[in-house]
Parts: structure tokens; C-alpha cells; sequence
């Protein structure tokens, strides 16, 4: 049992940064009703935006550049880690408003509408950044390791559970505790009764989307120094994703938070095994789940079904 | 699915002129500043279409891991050359058999879902077919493909044709280009047919009038994937190897890409005007930037966007205004819908 204390390890904090991944997601998904894959591409957009202002190189002035260098970088890093998130956020409104044609229709549309912008957003970071894979830098206390039960451990692994399981929190706040989180979720049940009660769904579901879109950047910043930067990391974020929300049930807060721990934890077990095919356990599970709760783990009854 | 005579017959006019148009291209295409291969792959990823859109556009299923089937029939293509009989036939089959199967397990696991459920579990499906290709070594040779697969010559009993011209090659896959269309074309506009598009409709009111839902859904995922399987086998074959990329979510969603800007929804011959302008788009596009995905995208976001039915919907659309301009303009008449 000790010998699989370092995969239950990091299968749990796996676990939190897909769960951190597919929030964002999850919100969209629920309120939207149609599948989404732009916060995907706002994922990798977010990394590359704070490689940009982390980075050796940031797109500003050659003056203000070399003031701007001379910040720490725990500062920059901390900086970069608000700023990112709300640039990619404006992105996301520019996005809602292609979006808003696709409302209504076969939920399908949404899905080849976003699955179009993210091949676009993919082309521009190629374009911008190259294709090679990028390194974002880390202040110092966060990188490095540490040994614990004979075994060297990964610091900045434990910082990014962290702060995901920060986000979580205020995500689970922001749901359960306040008006606009009653909006959101009664917004995902029966969004026509929501509208009928005089909230403006519109501006509500372009508030959610750009809270989702914001969330799924500051995931990509997080997850990061672990994944490296590449243009195809969007893409490598969205399935997990949504395969999370699918097993959790769509709409399930708790539902996609329990599902990600369970995928990290399938992950990370059966890497101890078969560290070849641990990306496969997460599929099977899916499946095996899916074939006999058919709306997933803790999923109702939703308009995606029709 | 155009409810006019030609359904009934075994070749349509607009077959017949495909295939000439389709035949003389070896004549021309160099002449056009593109290379021949191009014809052949455009050739092979018409019957994937026109298989894929089996599924979106005769029954309604969106399938967003279609790749693994084509990916499929590849491998399956390859290893029946190599382990069972090096005869283009018995390979074909096995490329054909081997998607059937594929799609029977998928099949079997989603045939009772719809809509965005269906789509996800295929996109599930998919990557575990491209998990399993990129992994197992000793049978797919992983990221490294599978290679030295050969273009076998065509034996017809009497005669046996060599295939390893370019030229050859395009003519071979348009005569299977050609059986293909026909069956599909049958099978489109044959009673099963029409309870495909009645299942696309409408899935509870087809359960309604009696029919086994499940049971037909089922067998068409199955079809397509054997035809996918089949046009697979052919790529294998042209490309003389087999590679996990074409399994993966990116590709699987190019299929559903090209099958939409070409109108699949609304033609039957969607899907190969789709893959015409998909590949020479790439193929010019490409050769002027380095960038063609950022045009191609943003063409098929706006696509979504304002004509969602594709080029074969708007040609639909032109046509129908050109003629109610000359009779009666007001009257919309209902073939624009029964389209």
C-alpha cells in the first residue's frame, strides 16, 4: 500500500487541476446548454498570455520593458496571474457575441462554431509563438523539489493543488452562497423561467461566460509549468474536460469535482501499473460509468438530452 | 432525400456527371499547378465523407470520432497484407470487416444515446481508439506508423492491373468511388433510408410508429464505420502506410468540417463538394501562407454562423430564387424545405 502512497498522491493533485480545468467548463456547459470548446483554446491562451508577461521578453516599450524586468519575478508571476486571466476574459466576450447567433438552435451548432474558433485561436498562437514548446517561469520558492518518505517530490505540484483548491472554494462560493449563483443555476435548469422571473439572461450568460473563459485562462497558467506551453494544449485540456462534466453529470458542481478527483486518481493508480496506458483509465472509466448511470454521477434530467 | 424522380434510379444524371468530370482529371490536373496525388485523396476522403454522413446527415448522429474508424480500416488494411493474404481484395475486406467490428462495439455502447451525448461518448470512443494506436508497438508500430504497406495490384481473375502509378491509383479508387456512390445512393433513398431521416427527425415519434429505433441506429453506425473502415484501407494504401493522426479529435473533427461546408445536411453530394474545396483549399491556401488553418477556420466559423447548410444549402438556396424570380416570386414554394 506505502508503494502506491506517491501515485494516490499525485493522482489527487492531478485530480484538483483537471477539476480546476473543467469548472470553467462546467459552467459554461450548464448555463449555455451547448457544448463549448473555446474555453480549450482560452486555456492555452491564458499560459501563453503569462508567458508573455513572465517572460524574457514582454511586448511592451523597450523603456518600460527593462523597468518591467526589473520587477521580482514572484511579482511578475503573481501579476501575470490576474492579468492573463482578464485579457483572455475580454477575448471570451468577443467570442459570447459570435456565440449568440448559435442560441437556441441544435446545440450541435455551438459545438462546430467553437471547435471553428479554436482551430483559429490554435493558428495564432502557432503564428504568434511558434510551435515549439515554451517553458513559463516560476519564482524560485515555488520551483525545485523537496524529499518526503525517500522520495523527491515536485514543489510547484503542490503550490498549483493549492491554488487550485483556492479557486474551487471561491468558485463553490460564488455558486452556493451568493444571488447571482442561484441565477446561474436556475439559469442552467430552466432558463426560460429565469428570463420570466426578469433576470437578463442575456447579460447573464455573457457574465458566466466570461467567468468561465477567465477560469479556464488561469487554469492554463496554473497547469502550465507542469504540462509545458504548446499551441495543442488547448485541445489537450478540453477532452478531459468535458469527459469530467459527462461522468460528474452536466450541471453537477459537486458531481465535476468528485469526477476529476476520481479520473486523477484512476490516472495516477493505474500509471503505477501500466504507466503506458494510464490515459486509457480515464476513457474506461468513463464507459464503465456512463453504460450504467446514464446522465453520469450525480447529472439530472437536462435540455441537452433533446 | 430531394423526394424527385431520380431517387428511384440506380445512376442519376448527376452521378454520370461526376464520374466524367472525375475521370478526366488526370488530364488536366497538372496543367492547374496541382499534383495528381491530390485527385486520389480527394477520391478516398469523398467515400469517408459520404460514409461519415451516413450518420450526420442521413440519421442525425453527430459523430465526433469517426477518425477511428478510417484509422481503423487503415491498420487493418496493412496487417491483413502483411499476416493473412498480400491480395487486394482480401486486404480490402479486412480493412471493410475490421471498421464493421469497431463500429458494432461503439455502436453498442452509444446507439441508444443522441445529440451532444452522442457526440461526446464518440468522442471518448475515439481517443481510446487513438490511445490504443499510438501505444501498442508491437502491432501499429505507435507514432512511428505503420509502413511498407503495399499497393497491391488489382487481380480480376483474368487480367490483373499494377497500381503503383499515381494514375493507376486514381482510376482504381474511382471505379470503387463509383460502386460506392451507388450503394449509398440506394441505400439513402431505400425504405431504410427513410426511417434513418425519420429517426432524425424525430426519434420518439419513429418508436412510436412501431419501428425498432435502437435496431437501426445500431446497423447505420455499423455501416458507416465499415465504409470508413473501407476508405481507410484505400488511404493505407495510397500513402503506403498507416498513422495514429488520423484517429485523433483534431482530424475526427475535419471530417464533420468538410461534410458541413459542403452541405452535407442538405445533399447527398455534400460531402464531396466539401472535401473537393477542403483539399484544394489546403493544397493552395497552403502553399500561399503559412497559416491556412487561420483562413480555413475563420471560413467555417462564419459558415456556421450565416449558412449553416453549407455550399450545396446556398446553391439550393440560388436555384430556388432564380426560379421563383421567373415565375412567382412571393410564393416560396416547398421544395426549399423537403431538401
Amino acid at each position: 500500500m506505502f508503494d502506491l502512497l506517491p501515485h494516490l498522491l499525485n493522482g489527487l493533485v492531478l485530480g484538483l487541476l483537471l477539476a480546476l480545468i473543467a469548472l470553467g467548463f462546467m459552467l459554461i456547459v450548464g448555463l449555455m446548454e451547448q457544448i463549448n470548446l473555446a474555453p480549450g483554446s482560452l486555456f492555452a491562451l491564458g499560459a501563453y498570455l503569462a508567458l508573455a508577461l513572465t517572460g524574457p521578453k514582454p511586448p511592451l516599450p523597450a523603456d518600460l520593458a527593462a523597468l518591467w524586468l526589473r520587477v521580482p519575478i514572484g511579482w511578475r508571476y503573481g501579476i501575470a496571474l490576474i492579468v492573463a486571466p482578464c485579457l483572455a476574459g475580454i477575448v471570451g466576450i468577443a467570442v459570447e457575441f459570435c456565440m449568440r447567433r448559435t442560441y437556441g438552435k441544435d446545440p450541435l451548432y455551438g459545438l462546430l462554431l467553437t471547435f471553428g474558433v479554436a482551430l483559429v485561436l490554435e493558428e495564432i498562437l502557432r503564428l504568434t509563438w511558434g510551435t515549439r514548446d515554451h517553458v513559463l517561469p516560476i519564482p524560485q520558492s515555488m520551483s525545485g523539489g523537496f524529499i518526503f518518505a525517500d522520495l523527491i517530490w515536485s514543489t510547484y505540484r503542490f503550490y498549483a493543488a493549492g491554488m487550485a483548491a483556492i479557486a474551487i472554494g471561491l468558485v463553490w462560493l460564488l455558486i452556493e452562497k451568493t444571488p447571482y449563483g442561484a441565477m446561474i443555476k436556475a439559469g442552467a435548469h430552466d432558463s426560460e423561467m429565469v428570463r420570466a422571473l426578469g433576470v437578463n439572461l442575456s447579460k447573464l450568460r455573457l457574465g458566466v461566460f466570461v467567468l468561465g473563459t477567465m477560469l479556464a485562462a488561469f487554469a492554463g497558467i496554473v497547469v502550465a509549468p507542469i504540462w509545458g506551453i504548446r499551441p495543442h494544449m488547448g485541445v489537450d485540456a478540453v477532452v478531459p474536460a468535458f469527459l469530467i462534466i459527462v461522468l460528474g453529470g452536466i450541471g453537477s458542481f459537486w458531481g465535476a469535482v468528485i469526477a476529476s478527483l476520481l479520473v486523477g486518481l484512476a490516472v495516477g493508480v493505474s500509471g503505477a501499473y501500466a504507466s503506458e496506458w494510464s490515459l486509457l483509465s480515464m476513457y474506461l472509466l468513463l464507459v464503465a460509468v456512463i453504460s450504467f448511470r446514464a446522465r453520469g454521477l450525480f447529472g439530472k434530467k437536462s435540455v441537452l438530452e433533446v | 432525400m430531394t423526394g424527385t424522380s431520380s431517387d428511384a434510379r440506380l445512376i442519376t444524371p448527376t452521378m454520370l456527371g461526376t464520374w466524367l468530370v472525375l475521370a478526366t482529371v488526370p488530364f488536366w490536373i497538372s496543367a492547374v499547378g496541382l499534383y495528381p496525388y491530390i485527385g486520389v485523396e480527394i477520391v478516398i476522403w469523398s467515400i469517408y465523407a459520404l460514409a461519415f454522413n451516413l450518420l450526420l446527415g442521413t440519421s442525425g448522429l453527430p459523430s465526433f470520432g469517426h477518425g477511428a474508424f478510417f484509422g481503423v480500416g487503415a491498420y487493418a488494411f496493412g496487417l491483413t497484407q502483411f499476416n493473412i493474404a498480400a491480395n487486394i481484395w482480401v486486404s480490402l475486406a479486412g480493412a471493410l470487416l475490421a471498421g464493421a467490428f469497431a463500429g458494432l462495439l461503439v455502436g453498442l455502447f452509444i446507439a441508444h444515446r443522441r445529440g451532444i451525448y452522442f457526440a461526446l461518448m464518440t468522442i471518448a470512443f475515439g481517443q481510446i481508439f487513438w490511445t490504443i494506436s499510438v501505444k501498442w508497438h508491437s502491432v501499429t508500430g505507435g507514432e512511428d506508423g505503420l509502413l511498407n504497406i503495399a499497393r497491391l495490384p488489382v487481380n480480376l481473375g483474368v487480367v490483373s492491373f499494377d497500381i503503383t502509378d499515381n494514375d493507376a491509383l486514381y482510376y482504381f479508387v474511382l471505379a470503387v468511388f463509383a460502386v460506392v456512390v451507388v450503394l449509398l445512393w440506394r441505400l439513402v433513398n431505400s425504405p431504410y433510408g427513410r426511417i434513418l431521416s425519420a429517426i432524425r427527425q424525430s426519434e420518439v415519434r419513429t418508436a412510436h410508429l412501431g419501428y425498432n429505433v435502437w435496431l437501426y441506429k445500431l446497423s447505420v453506425i455499423v455501416l458507416s464505420a465499415a465504409f470508413s473502415g473501407f476508405a481507410g484501407g484505400l488511404f493505407a494504401m495510397a500513402q503506403r502506410s498507416a498513422f495514429p493522426d488520423v484517429m485523433n479529435l483534431a482530424q475526427s473533427g475535419l471530417i464533420v468540417m468538410m461534410t458541413l461546408v459542403g452541405g452535407g445536411l442538405v445533399s447527398f453530394w455534400g460531402p464531396v463538394i466539401g472535401v473537393i474545396v477542403f483539399l484544394i483549399a489546403r493544397d493552395v491556401i497552403g502553399a500561399a501562407t503559412n497559416a491556412w488553418m487561420l483562413y480555413f477556420g475563420t471560413m467555417f466559423v462564419l459558415l456556421v454562423l450565416f449558412r449553416p447548410e453549407g455550399i450545396a444549402g446556398a446553391a439550393k438556396l440560388i436555384a430556388e430564387r432564380w426560379r421563383n424570380r421567373s415565375a412567382t416570386p412571393a410564393v416560396l414554394s416547398s421544395e426549399t424545405r423537403s431538401g
